[in-house]
């Protein structure tokens, strides 16, 4: 399933695991942002959304794109690359993607820049995280998967949806 | 069956209005116990249900209607006169008849639930024993008539009702759980009819059917995803508009912008479905205050203010318990018993104010009696000895700290616990519940005056109306009830009427100096360099707590109705925002939070300060003012209030004219009188500058200015002097301000020592009055200022630092009149105002409040407490008019 058919349509589907099923595998929706591979577990992805519009929010700490509207509730919107150090390599404009992802009450909106496929990693090739990945904050990645020619970057997504430290984020 | 059908629809709905009425009217009869027009209102209505439930063989609610008539009738002919018990068991009835209107409503038959058999036994029963105490055969034989009649029709009902219980809706688990339960006790009270007024009151049946409030039952939830479908709906016809205007399609567009209209206004329409007054819940309490007061054996009355105050459904549902909570503990805790009540000279009932208003883009409510208050003391005691606070930490209390112990798991400051409050829980739950919808609750209390709860609800989930205005090309909604008016100032306007001083602009509105906030700069978004100067400024007037601020923005556009939207946890703690909303297009809008903006930008302001180590300010709120800092000469810094200046200006050198040994300048038409303040000051003189900057102040119907060489800033602060540094003429104290030792200054004094005929008034030849004027004031700088600027129109002031002082000087001394402030230490305003309206030999004082803010909720507490008027600080004219006008009545009387 590529990026632009997956507008709004809730990740729940799982007819796109051709390859066979190991006992202990995870699913993870990927996305790309600048050279980097994410993933996030699938059971914290409530859904996939292009580009809504992102209302900027002045004085909002500077991992916050601003806020969203998902169909009447106000979300905010998480610039991931600002959030876990990327060096952005691209610059904030329309076109990107929304994970909707975490806590249903309050949800959050992570924008990425284009969405992968959902992918099933046997247990066994999920690796802890390393000290360093060049570019990322550790602190927001939970594990790696070394796959051929790239590393998906497994991140946490109750680190990403925490709030900030209110003092620290006062801007 | 059609027909039959629609009657009964329209007895239901008639039935209902009525019954709304008969709880109130039942309590206000209890007060009123010979209003006859009263007896015969609730006499009517309960004939009508008889009449008509006969009509259509509800045998159980006719016989409910007939006993219930029937003691009616005997009040009504004034055979027995209202009593408790009387009223409880009218109420009673009310209850039942109430419970199968809402079954005749819902399954269009009477409930088979034999609670209702056995209230019509015990109405019955009743019914009679009024008579016997009565003794009046006629009357007697009349009622045994209706017993029979009663019986044998309830007989034939319980026969019914068993026919009928297979075909018809279960009564719920609960109320058939609880039917042993009163039929238990049925039996226990029948048999001890003969002293039917002992016995406790049976409960209402636990009933299934609830009579509905509105025209129809809507399921809240439906109500909220009928909303966000809205928003969808929205979306959807963005993206067609957008189409429509790819394809250049006449026609659709212009059915595009049809339904466009319609969406707008569907959503809209959803949205109001969710606003109900708040009289939906406060209409319950009459009926619950007057039983809980009975329960504590004390007489209270109700009064219920602002009950249209409209509030979101599920806050209005939310707030219903921590209410009735409320409400609890001022009748059991606050509200003495009548005989103590009279022995403090407190009128036997207690008075118990339900109150709800929008204030500052909230809904305040407040539960405030006249009861005994809460004692700081004693809680911290309790609190102390439940372990919740440490001695330490007692000490350092407040006393309004102390009364916010009350909130605490596990407190409870009841003597004895009752059986209405006092068992420690309530409180805390109630803030718990209040913390949950994002409000906050204060507790005032007075000990021996009363106590008085104010509960602060946001404004999320309400609808509000807002203004809609644009600041870097985004949208914000400012909230209406903040808003005062819209001022465009044209390009020349903003040259001529706009003043920078230091950071900060300033505006001058008809005479007001208005500060004026750059939401960009507010909001920290890249500020437009110069163009709305040549463009202009738009500014919104806003009142943010009590002090109104122009706010500029890039432009105005119209007003919304709008549903705030609760900020996420990443961005609530932003106090410039007050939520957010969704606009017509779909797209997010920011609310403004108005007191956020002035709060941060002061905080802003004060930081910067306290970066150049200023003596910070620590005075309460209200003393805040904004001040103007100018100089001399290099290094010597002067200080005046800011509301006090008229204008800020400059001027050449050469324009200054000596006439008649006085310097004037051509001043707008006018020559007018500058003064120099080395003249007056020992400072030192202006040097020697091409221009000049005038302070103009307008007083007394004329114009004067000081002469300056430069304005250096200007400061939002709580002004805080110390007299005794540079103790002398011309100069009210002086304080460190970034820094430097400012003096400042006494303008009034100054002015007369340059001119000691300024003040007087042209129109009346001999102006100088002699009274005796105490004011009583705790901060230092305002004592000087009111004592010089009444000293200079002429009249003799005593001052007091705090109300208890001036308490004890107007026994002892004569004065004519008191201005006193509102807050001081030791005895405040009120309570002053209070003492002397009570003293027999004060009690015609004319007393004027003085106060920095113009709260209208000060202002009424102040005119309940007794003064005659009320007006800010800083404003000379108009306190010496009111001081003018206070003493003319004793003068007439001096005079004849």
């Amino acid at each position: 399933m590529k990026k632009g058919n997956m507008d709004n349509v809730p990740v729940s589907t799982e007819k796109e695991l051709a390859e066979p099923r190991s006992e202990n595998a995870a699913q993870f929706v990927t996305f790309y942002f600048g050279k980097h591979f994410f993933g996030l577990p699938i059971d914290d992805v409530i859904e996939i959304n292009r580009a809504l519009d992102v209302t900027p929010v002045p004085l909002a700490p500077s991992y916050v794109a601003g806020v969203v509207n998902l169909r009447g509730q106000i979300l905010t919107a998480i610039d991931l690359a600002n959030r876990i150090g990327l060096n952005a390599e691209t610059k904030k404009e329309d076109g990107f993607n929304n994970v909707i992802m975490g806590d249903r009450e309050e949800p959050v909106s992570l924008l990425v820049q284009s969405i992968g496929d959902v992918m099933s990693v046997p247990s066994s090739q999920i690796e802890p995280t390393p000290e360093l990945i060049e570019g990322v904050d550790v602190k927001y990645v939970n594990h790696v998967c070394k796959l051929p020619g790239k590393l998906l970057i497994i991140l946490d997504s109750r680190a990403l949806e925490q709030a900030e430290n209110v003092n620290d984020s006062k801007g | 069956m059609v027909m039959e059908d629609d009657i009964l629809k329209d007895f239901l709905a008639e039935s209902k209005e009525n019954l709304e009425l008969l709880d109130q009217q039942f309590v206000e009869l209890e007060q009123e116990p010979d209003n006859e027009e009263l007896i015969k209102s609730i006499f009517r209505t309960i004939h009508t249900i008889k009449g008509t439930s006969g009509f259509f063989g509800f045998t159980t609610l006719e016989g409910i209607a007939h006993f219930a008539e029937d003691i009616l009738s005997k009040l009504r002919d004034g055979i027995v006169s209202v009593n408790e018990d009387i009223t409880t068991m009218l109420l009673q009835s009310v209850d039942y008849i109430k419970a199968i209107l809402g079954s005749l409503e819902q399954t269009g038959k009477e409930p088979d639930d034999t609670a209702y058999l056995d209230f019509i036994v015990d109405l019955r029963n009743f019914a009679e024993k009024i008579t016997k105490d009565v003794p009046n055969p006629a009357e007697k034989g009349e009622a045994d008539r209706g017993t029979s009649d009663a019986e044998s029709r309830a007989d034939q009902d319980e026969k019914q009702g068993d026919t009928r219980a297979t075909g018809q809706e279960q009564p719920t688990p609960e109320a058939s759980d609880k039917l042993p339960e009163i039929r238990g006790k049925q039996t226990a009270k029948e048999e001890d009819n003969n002293k039917p007024k002992k016995k406790k009151a049976p409960a209402p049946p636990v009933s299934a059917h609830q009579l509905t409030e509105t025209h129809v039952r809507i399921d809240v939830h439906l109500l909220d995803q009928l909303m966000t479908l809205a928003g969808e709906l929205v979306l959807s016809r963005n993206r067609l508009t957008q189409i429509a205007g790819q394809l250049n399609n006449p026609d659709l567009m212009t059915a595009n912008q049809r339904m466009s209209l319609v969406v707008t206004e569907l959503q809209e329409q959803i949205m109001k479905t969710r606003m109900q007054p708040i009289g939906n819940v406060f209409n319950k309490f009459p009926r619950i205050v007057r039983d809980l007061a009975r329960a504590a054996e004390k007489q209270v009355q109700l009064r219920i203010e602002g009950a249209e105050t409209e509030l979101d459904r599920s806050i209005i549902e939310s707030i219903k318990d921590p209410l009735t909570h409320m409400v609890r503990n001022s009748i059991d805790h606050g509200i003495e018993p009548p005989d103590i009540r009279i022995q403090k000279d407190k009128p036997a009932a207690g008075i118990l104010v339900m109150r709800a208003y929008h204030e500052g883009g909230q809904v305040i409510i407040e539960i405030q009696d006249d009861g005994a208050g809460i004692d700081p003391e004693k809680l911290k005691n309790k609190a102390l000895e439940k372990g919740i606070i440490t001695e330490d930490q007692l000490n350092s209390l407040s006393d309004r700290e102390a009364l916010m112990l009350i909130f605490q798991p596990g407190f409870s400051t009841a003597e004895k616990v009752t059986n209405i409050s006092g068992r420690g829980v309530g409180m805390d739950v109630v803030k718990t519940n209040i913390e949950k919808l994002g409000g906050t609750v204060e507790l005032q209390s007075e000990v021996g005056h009363g106590t008085t709860v104010k509960i602060k609800i946001p404004l999320t989930l309400a609808i509000i109306p807002a203004l809609i205005v644009h600041s870097a090309n985004q949208r914000y909604a400012i909230p209406q009830v903040n808003l005062v008016e819209l001022v465009h100032l044209t390009r020349e306007a903003v040259e001529r009427d706009v003043q920078v001083i230091g950071d900060s602009d300033f505006y001058r509105l008809r005479g007001e100096i208005l500060p004026l906030i750059r939401l960009r700069k507010a909001l920290k978004t890249p500020e437009v360099a110069s163009d709305n100067r040549e463009e202009g400024m738009n500014v919104v007037v806003l009142n943010a707590g009590d002090r109104p601020f122009g706010l500029v923005v890039d432009s105005i556009s119209d007003s919304e109705e709008i549903v705030v939207k609760p900020l996420g946890q990443h961005l609530k703690h932003i106090r410039t925002f007050a939520g957010t909303t969704l606009m017509g297009d779909g797209r997010v809008a920011l609310i403004l939070d108005v007191m956020g903006i002035t709060s941060s930008m002061s905080m802003a302001r004060e930081e910067h300060l306290q970066k150049a180590s200023l003596v910070t300010e620590k005075g309460a709120e209200e003393e805040r003012q904004f001040l103007l800092l100018c100089t001399v000469a290099d290094d010597e810094f002067f200080a005046l209030p800011l509301a006090l200046v008229n204008r800020l200006d400059k001027i050449s050198a050469s324009s200054i004219e000596l006439v008649g040994g006085k310097e004037v300048v051509q001043y707008r038409g006018h020559s007018m009188q500058v003064i120099r303040l080395e003249n007056y000051l020992p400072i030192s003189p202006l040097p020697e500058q091409e221009d000049y900057h005038l302070i103009v102040f307008h007083m007394n119907g004329k114009d004067i200015a000081f002469l300056v060489s430069r304005i250096e800033d200007s400061l939002d602060m709580a002004i805080e002097v110390e007299e005794h540094t540079f103790k002398q003429e011309g100069i009210l104290g002086s304080a460190i301000i970034k820094d430097k030792t400012t003096l400042f200054l006494d303008i009034y004094q100054i002015i007369q020592m340059h001119d000691p005929d300024f003040f007087i008034l042209p129109e009346k030849g001999e102006v100088v009055e002699s009274a005796r004027i105490l004011l009583a004031e705790d901060s230092t700088f305002y004592r000087n200022l009111l004592t010089s600027y009444l000293g200079s129109a002429g009249y003799e002031v005593l001052v007091a630092e705090d109300g208890q002082k001036a308490w004890e000087l107007i026994q002892e001394e004569d004065v004519d009149l008191l201005i006193t402030d509102i807050e001081m230490p030791n005895m405040n305003g009120f309570e002053l105002t209070k003492n002397i309206r009570a003293n027999e030999q004060l009690k015609d004082m004319p007393i004027i409040a003085v106060t920095s803010l113009s709260g209208e909720d000060d202002k009424r507490k102040g005119l309940e407490a007794g003064v005659n008027d009320y007006q800010p600080k800083l404003d000379r004219d108009q306190v010496l008019a009111a001081v003018h006008n206070l003493l003319a009545p004793s003068r007439l009387e001096m005079a004849a």
